[in-house]
C-alpha cells in the first residue's frame, strides 16, 4: 500500500468522454450502411434457373426445397431456416440467386419468410409492393400460395 | 388534535416525503446519465423527455410483479426489512435542513449528527438482515459483506463527520450548515476528500461495490427478492445514496445556504440545495466510473489500515485549524 | 521427413523395436506409429524423458467396426506424433496415462463418453460430456449406435436433493457457480466447495451445451461440413473453418493459391483481434470495471465492420472453403481497413497504458490465480494461457500454415502466469495481429483465389493445427472415399484449458474465481461440441 500510486488514464479518459457524442447509432432511425455484396435477402431469378437442384443438395441448413413450378421444378428458400451462408449461390451453374443488401427480415408472419419461385407476371406485383420493410406484398401472396 | 396544515404539507409533500421521492428520482436520473455519457452511450431516453421518468418507471414495473417468498426464510424479517430500510433512511432525511429549516421545523437538537449517523448504520444493518433472513447462499455471502464494509467503515464517517463539528464548534446539522460562510470543504479539504472515498463505501459504489459483485454472487442480498419487496429495497439504496449526498453538503459544503436574489429564501435554500446534491452525486458517479472492484480483503485493508489512521490525523489536523480560524467561524 | 522428426523416429525404434507395428507418414511431416495396446505408455516415457514439454494434443477415437482405434497425438520436441493403437470392441480396456501426463485426464473421459472405452487406473471416470442421464451403454460415435427416440431411453436420475446440493460440509459451504449464473455466458457448473472466502476444493462439470458436432459431421457432405464447423463456435469461427479445410487438403493433396493464403491470414487475424478485444472488455466486466467493458466493445465495432466489408456478414465470415477463400477483395477498400486499423493501434496503446497503471485493476488481476509453469506443461494447457506462464508455444511459429511462414511477427510471452499477464499477452497480440494484417494487405499476391476441387474426397486421413484466438485448435478427419466423411475429430483450446481452472482456483479467494476464470478465456460452446 506505500507504493505510489500511479494515476490511471481513465480518470481523464472518462471526463473527455462526457463532453463527446455518444457512440450508439438511433436504430430504427438511422439505419445502418451495408456494404454492396452484403449477404442480406436471397434475390432469385426464375428465368436463368434450369431446375437442376444442387441448391437444395448443397444447402448446409436443408432450407431449400425444389418445388413444382409450371411442370419444372424450381427451389423454394425457407428463409426461418436458412443461415445465409450462400452455397446456393455458389453451387448454382446459372448464377440464378443473387446477394442483396436487404437484413430486415423479422416479421410476425411466418409466410413472409419464403421465397417463393414466382413467374413473371407475380413477380412485377410483388416488386411494385416490397416496400423495404417485412411485411411486403410477397407476405399476402405467400399466404394465399401457401395454404394447403 | 387540531390538523395543523403546514405541519402536514411539510411533512407530506415539501420538503417531506413526496419532495424526498422525487428528489430520489431525479438523482437516480442523473446518475445513470452521467455514467452512460463518460461510457460513451445514451443512457435513458425515450421514458419522458431525455428519459427523466425512467427511474419512476423502473419502481412502477417492480411493484407490479409477482412478489415470492421462499418458504425456508424468516418470514417476518424477510417480509418487513426492506421496507424498514427505506423508512429509516427517509428519516434520518427528516433531520437535515432542506430549505433552510428541518422537515419538522424546529426539530434539530444538540447531538442530531449522532443520531443521524447512527440511524444510517441502523438503515444499513436492516440491509444485512435482509441478505441473511434468505437462506440462500449467494444472500448470506453478500449479507456478510455488507455487515463487514459498513461496520467497518462507520469508524472512519464518524470521525470525518466529527471534523465539522469541531470546526463549528456543536454537534447540532442545523447549526453546523449555518455556520458555514465559508464552507468548510476548503478549510479542510483533506477531510471532505476522504470523507467522500468512505462515503464511496458506505453507500456500496465501486471500487467498493463489492456487496452487490453481480458477477460473482448473482445479486448479493438482492437474491431472492421479487416485485413490491425489491422495488423497496432498490429505493432504499437510491435514498441512501441522497442521503449519503446531503450529508457530505451539510458538513462539508455549507448546506442548502448560498446567494439569495430578489427576496424568497425558501425557493432559492431549495435551489442550492439541489443544485449541491448533484454536485456530490457526480462527483460520487465520477469515482464509480473510473474504478474497477476491488476485493472484500482490500476493501478492509484500505479501512483499517489507510483511513482510520489517516482519519485520526485528520482530526488532530482539524483541531488546529480550528483553534487558528477561530475568528472565522461563526 | 525433417532432422526433428528423423530423431523421434529413431529414438522410439531404438527402444521400443519389433514392438512398433507399423510407420505411416499420410502427410509431410506427420508420423503415425501403430503399436500394440500398452506400448503406448512406453512410447510416451521414451517421448517425455527426450523432451520435458511433452504435451497431449488430443486423444481420438475412431471406430474401425471390429475394433476401436486410439489414436494420441502428441506434441514433442517441435512436432506431432501419433501413436496409434486398436482395443477390440467387446473388450475395450486401455491403460490410462494420466501418471505420465495429467493433461490427458479430460480426454480420456471424453472417449470413454462417447466411444465405450475404459481407461485402467484414471482417477477420475466420471461422465463428462454426456449428460447424467444418457442410457448408460449407448456411445454415440460408434457407427452402430442407435440414437433415434433417445428420449425414450433416458436414464433415471435423481436430481441431487436440497440438502446435497447446498450443504455445509463441517466448515465448507458449496456455493454452486452454474449452469446459470450472471458470471458465465453460456452454462457449465462449478461446484466450489469454500471455507470463509477460500476456495478449498473445485469440481467441474461440463457438456452442458453438447450437440454432437463430430457425429452430424459424419452424416453431412464435406462442403457442407465446413458451415457446421464454422458454427461450433460463435467468436472463433474463422479458425475452424481453416482447420477443417486445411484438414481436407492436406488428404486431397491440393495446394492453396498464395492469394487464398493471404486472405486466409487476414481474416484469421481479424477473428483474432475481435476475439481478444471480447475478452478484454468481459474480462473488465468480471473485475466490476463497466467503463472499460463499454469502451472496450466500442472500439470493437470498427473489426466486425472491416470483416462485414470483406465478407459480408459481421461475425460469421463463411469465408473459407476447400480450396481457397469464397470472395476476392476489391483494391478501393483496401485503404478504408488500413485507416481503420490504424485508429484501433491508437486505441490499443490507450488500453495497454491502463493495464499497467490502474491501481484497482492491477490489484485485482496481479498475482491472482497463478498458473506456474511446472504445472503449464503437465496440464497441456495452449494458447494465451500457456505464453502468460512463459511457454512458448504457437502453432503459427511451430506449424506455419496459411500464410504465416512469410510474414514477420512476435510471439509474445509473460512470466508471471497470473492472470494479469494472461490479459497483457491477449493484449499485445492484437497490436501483433494489426501489424500482420497490414503486411497482409500490402503485399497481397495476385491471381486465382480458388482453385475447384472435386466434392468426392479420396481414402485417408489427416491432422492439422491452427492458432485460433483461444490456443491450438486441432483437427483429425479420415475419409473413406464417398462424398461424406468417416470421422470428424475436433479438440477446441478450451477443452485443454479447462482443466487448469480447478488448479488456479484452489486455494485463492472466491472473489478472484470470476477473474481468474474469464482469464482463461473459457469459450464453452466450443468445449462441449
Amino acid at each position: 500500500m506505500a507504493k505510489k500510486i500511479k494515476l490511471s488514464p481513465m480518470l481523464k479518459e472518462v471526463l473527455c468522454q462526457i463532453f463527446r457524442k455518444p457512440a450508439t447509432r438511433k436504430y430504427p432511425e438511422v439505419k445502418p450502411k451495408v456494404p454492396d455484396d452484403f449477404r442480406g435477402r436471397q434475390i432469385f431469378d426464375i428465368d436463368l434457373c434450369i431446375g437442376c437442384g444442387l441448391c437444395a443438395r448443397d444447402c448446409p441448413a436443408e432450407a431449400i426445397e425444389m418445388v413444382d413450378v409450371e411442370e419444372k421444378k424450381k427451389p423454394l428458400f425457407h428463409l426461418d431456416l436458412c443461415i445465409f451462408c450462400y452455397q446456393c449461390a455458389e453451387s448454382c451453374p446459372r448464377n440464378a440467386i443473387k446477394t442483396s443488401k436487404f437484413f430486415e427480415l423479422a416479421s410476425t408472419n411466418k409466410y413472409d419468410l419464403v421465397i417463393k419461385p414466382q413467374t413473371k407476371s407475380k413477380k412485377e406485383m410483388r416488386r411494385k409492393n416490397d416496400s423495404g420493410t417485412g411485411r411486403s406484398g410477397i407476405g399476402c401472396f405467400g399466404f394465399f400460395g401457401s395454404l394447403p | 388534535m387540531s390538523l395543523d396544515l403546514a405541519f402536514i404539507f411539510r411533512v407530506l409533500i415539501f420538503p417531506g416525503f413526496a419532495f424526498i421521492f422525487s428528489l430520489t428520482m431525479f438523482c437516480d436520473w442523473v446518475e445513470r446519465k452521467i455514467e452512460a455519457r463518460m461510457q460513451n452511450r445514451m443512457g435513458p431516453t425515450y421514458t419522458g423527455p431525455a428519459g427523466i421518468l425512467q427511474p419512476f418507471a423502473d419502481f412502477v414495473k417492480l411493484l407490479a410483479k409477482e412478489d415470492i417468498v421462499p418458504s425456508d426464510t424468516k418470514s417476518v424479517v424477510f417480509k418487513f426489512a426492506p421496507v424498514l430500510s427505506f423508512s429509516i433512511f427517509v428519516f434520518a432525511l427528516f433531520f437535515l435542513p432542506i430549505d433552510g429549516a428541518n422537515v419538522v421545523l424546529n426539530s434539530g437538537f444538540e447531538g442530531d449528527l449522532i443520531f443521524v449517523l447512527a440511524l444510517v448504520s441502523v438503515a444499513n444493518f436492516f440491509l444485512f438482515l435482509s441478505g441473511w433472513s434468505s437462506t440462500n447462499p449467494y444472500s448470506a455471502i453478500g449479507a456478510t459483506r455488507v455487515l463487514t464494509q459498513f461496520l467497518g467503515y462507520d469508524i472512519p464517517l464518524f470521525i470525518f463527520a466529527l471534523t465539522s463539528a469541531f470546526l463549528a464548534n456543536d454537534l447540532s446539522i442545523s447549526t453546523i450548515s449555518a455556520s458555514q460562510p465559508v464552507p468548510f470543504a476548503l478549510l479542510v479539504p483533506w477531510a471532505f476528500v476522504l470523507f467522500i472515498i468512505t462515503l464511496q463505501a458506505e453507500l456500496e459504489k465501486d471500487p467498493f461495490d463489492v456487496p452487490h459483485a453481480e458477477t460473482e454472487i448473482v445479486a448479493g442480498y438482492e437474491t431472492e427478492y421479487s416485485g413490491r419487496r425489491l422495488a423497496f429495497l432498490k429505493l432504499a439504496k437510491d435514498v441512501q445514496i441522497v442521503l449519503g449526498a446531503v450529508i457530505v453538503v451539510e458538513l462539508f459544503l455549507s448546506g442548502p445556504y448560498g446567494p439569495v436574489f430578489l427576496g424568497l429564501p425558501a425557493f432559492w435554500y431549495t435551489l442550492w440545495f439541489i443544485l449541491k446534491v448533484l454536485f456530490v452525486v457526480m462527483i460520487t458517479e465520477y469515482l464509480t466510473c473510473v474504478f474497477a472492484r476491488l476485493r472484500i480483503d482490500q476493501v478492509l485493508v484500505i479501512n483499517w489500515r489507510m483511513l482510520i489512521p489517516l482519519s485520526i490525523l485528520s482530526l488532530v489536523a482539524t483541531v488546529a485549524v480550528a483553534f487558528w480560524l477561530n475568528p472565522m467561524v461563526g | 521427413m525433417t532432422n526433428v522428426e528423423q530423431n523421434v523416429l529413431t529414438a522410439l525404434s531404438g527402444e521400443l523395436g519389433e514392438k512398433i507395428l507399423k510407420i505411416e507418414t499420410p502427410q509431410p511431416e506427420k508420423i503415425f506409429i501403430r503399436v500394440k495396446a500398452g506400448v503406448h505408455r512406453d512410447a510416451l516415457r521414451i517421448l517425455l524423458s527426450k523432451d520435458e514439454s511433452t504435451g497431449i494434443s488430443a486423444i481420438t477415437g475412431v471406430d474401425l467396426g471390429e475394433t476401436i482405434e486410439l489414436m494420441y497425438h502428441i506434441r514433442t520436441c517441435g512436432t506431432v506424433v501419433t501413436i496409434r493403437t486398436e482395443v477390440p470392441k467387446g473388450e475395450a480396456r486401455i491403460k490410462s496415462i494420466t501418471d505420465l501426463i495429467p493433461g490427458a485426464n479430460f480426454h480420456e473421459r471424453e472417449v470413454a463418453d462417447l466411444f465405450g472405452v475404459t481407461f485402467e487406473g484414471h482417477p477420475n471416470p466420471k461422465r463428462l460430456i454426456l449428460s447424467d442421464d444418457w442410457p448408460k451403454n449407448l456411445f454415440p460415435l460408434r457407427k452402430d449406435a442407435d440414437v433415434t427416440n433417445i428420449e425414450t431411453k433416458a436414464e433415471k436420475v435423481t436430481p441431487p436433493g436440497r440438502d446435497k446440493q447446498s450443504s455445509d460440509i463441517g466448515t465448507l459451504i458449496n456455493v454452486i457457480v452454474g449452469p446459470q449464473h450472471p458470471a458465465l455466458i453460456e452454462p457449465e457448473k462449478f461446484s466450489l466447495k469454500v471455507d470463509g472466502e477460500v476456495v478449498k476444493e473445485v469440481d467441474l462439470r461440463i457438456g452442458y451445451v453438447h450437440r454432437g458436432i463430430e457425429k452430424a459431421a459424419e452424416k453431412r457432405t464435406y462442403l457442407q461440413d465446413i458451415y457446421l464447423v464454422e458454427r461450433i463456435c460463435g467468436i472463433c469461427n474463422a479458425a475452424h473453418a481453416a482447420g477443417f479445410c486445411q484438414t481436407v487438403e492436406a488428404i486431397m493433396g491440393t495446394k492453396v493459391p498464395p492469394r487464398a493464403e493471404y486472405l486466409r491470414t487476414i481474416i484469421l487475424e481479424l477473428n483474432r483481434i475481435h476475439s481478444h478485444m471480447l475478452l478484454l472488455g468481459h474480462a473488465g466486466l468480471e473485475a466490476g470495471y463497466e467503463t472499460f467493458f463499454q469502451y472496450m466493445w466500442r472500439d470493437r465495432e470498427p473489426v466486425m465492420d472491416i470483416m462485414e466489408l470483406l465478407t459480408g456478414n459481421r461475425v460469421i465470415p463463411s469465408f473459407i472453403t476447400i480450396g481457397g477463400v469464397r470472395r476476392d477483395t476489391k483494391e478501393e477498400r483496401i485503404a478504408e481497413i488500413k485507416a481503420k486499423l490504424a485508429t484501433l493501434k491508437k486505441k490499443m496503446s490507450f488500453y495497454k497504458q491502463l493495464l499497467k497503471k490502474d491501481p484497482t485493476l492491477k490489484m485485482r488481476t496481479e498475482n491472482v490465480g497463478i498458473l506456474s509453469r511446472l504445472d503449464a506443461l503437465k496440464l497441456c494447457v495452449v494458447g494465451p494461457v500457456a505464453r502468460g506462464s512463459d511457454v512458448k508455444m504457437d502453432v503459427r511459429k511451430d506449424e506455419p500454415y496459411a500464410a504465416y511462414g512469410e510474414i514477420p511477427f512476435k510471439m509474445i510471452t509473460y512470466s508471471e502466469g497470473d492472470s494479469w499477464a494472461r490479459l497483457m499477452v491477449r493484449l499485445d497480440e492484437v497490436s501483433e495481429s494489426i501489424g500482420i494484417i497490414n503486411f497482409a494487405l500490402d503485399n497481397l499476391p495476385t491471381g486465382p483465389y480458388r482453385v475447384r476441387v472435386s466434392r468426392i474426397v479420396p481414402t485417408g486421413e489427416a491432422i492439422s493445427s491452427v492458432e485460433a484466438p483461444r490456443g491450438e485448435l486441432f483437427y483429425y478427419v479420415k475419409s473413406n472415399g464417398t462424398a461424406y466423411p468417416e470421422r470428424v475429430k475436433v479438440r477446441t483450446p478450451t477443452f485443454s484449458n479447462i482443466p487448469s481452472f480447478a488448479k488456479i482456483a484452489k486455494g485463492g479467494n472466491l472473489a478472484d474465481v470470476p477473474i481468474s476464470f474469464v482469464s482463461l478465456d473459457p469459450c464453452f460452446a466450443c468445449n462441449d461440441r
